[in-house]
């Protein structure tokens, strides 16, 4: 069987993606962790990209990527980091939670539905699902609701975020 | 559809997603099981996205775009607070924050 570009493209992207995913968890530094995880979220979006989203790479990497970690760098500056580095990395019950983990992947391998493979049913108009056109036109016309819904969750951390962090003045 | 099937998404999914459940469960500072979270979350939206692909349907695309935005709405909120017990206990340590108060 021959394989075909996409498919060298998602081992790459899949082997990359699980090898930071894998030193995410494992480093000892935080940051480190964290560059790891924007080298994950890159990958993803690069997934994004071969599975026919285009849109939602670029969300990925505009805000996951540009957003998100730039959060937690921003954090990362704000706390003791030497200090959080001479603590235990792992906690004492670690390989049970390993074990845990590995077998939750072993499971979701285990129960792939094989008959998924031929479900596919043949859509009457095959969007074209990759467009910002269409995405746009199934979000403000069906998904108009929950967008709007949406707003009120942002507005919502964001008042949210200002009140639990801001400093308590003396009263 | 570029030759790569459904299944081999829904695995690199389910390996990712166990990864990030791993290290939500295993490590010990607060702002790495933190970001376990958003492994999971990415890990989900994967399956989401390789899902809308294989259906040709845009619905889960959408719900991908939900899950960013509650994520980033989370991460917003969730460090607030992580900020607000380091400012009290001075460590990210986990297993020394048994209480939000002090």
């Amino acid at each position: 069987m021959a394989i075909s570009a996409g498919q060298i493209v998602f081992y790459y992207l899949a082997a990359a993606g699980i090898a930071s995913a894998i030193l995410a968890v494992t480093r000892r530094n935080p940051v480190h962790s964290v560059l790891w995880v924007l080298s994950l979220f890159l990958h993803v979006a690069g997934l994004f990209l071969l599975a026919g989203a285009e849109f939602l790479a670029a969300v990925q990497i505009i805000v996951y990527a540009g957003a998100i970690l730039v959060v937690y760098v921003f954090f990362l500056m704000l706390v003791d980091l030497p200090k959080e580095e001479a603590g235990p990395r792992f906690g004492a019950h670690w390989p049970l939670c390993l074990m845990v983990g590995l077998g939750f992947a072993a499971i979701a391998l285990w129960v792939r539905v094989p008959g998924l493979q031929t479900a596919a049913p043949a859509p009457a108009a095959a969007p074209n699902t990759g467009s910002v056109e269409s995405f746009g036109s199934a979000l403000f016309k069906q998904f108009v609701l929950p967008f709007e819904i949406l707003s009120l969750v942002l507005l919502a951390a964001i008042v949210g975020a200002v009140v639990v962090g801001r400093r308590r003045t003396e009263a | 559809m570029n030759g790569v099937p459904l299944s081999w998404y829904l695995i690199l999914s389910a390996i990712l997603f166990a990864l990030g459940a791993a290290g939500f469960m295993i490590r010990k500072n607060m702002i790495t099981v933190f970001m376990c979270i958003e492994l999971m979350l990415n890990a989900v939206n994967l399956s989401f996205v390789a899902f809308s692909r294989h259906f040709k349907t845009i619905d889960g695309q959408i719900f991908t775009f939900f899950v960013m935005v509650v994520a980033a709405a989370e991460a917003a909120v969730g460090l607030a607070i992580i900020l607000t017990v380091f400012r009290n206990r001075s460590t990210l340590q986990v297993d020394d924050i048994d209480s939000l108060r002090l």
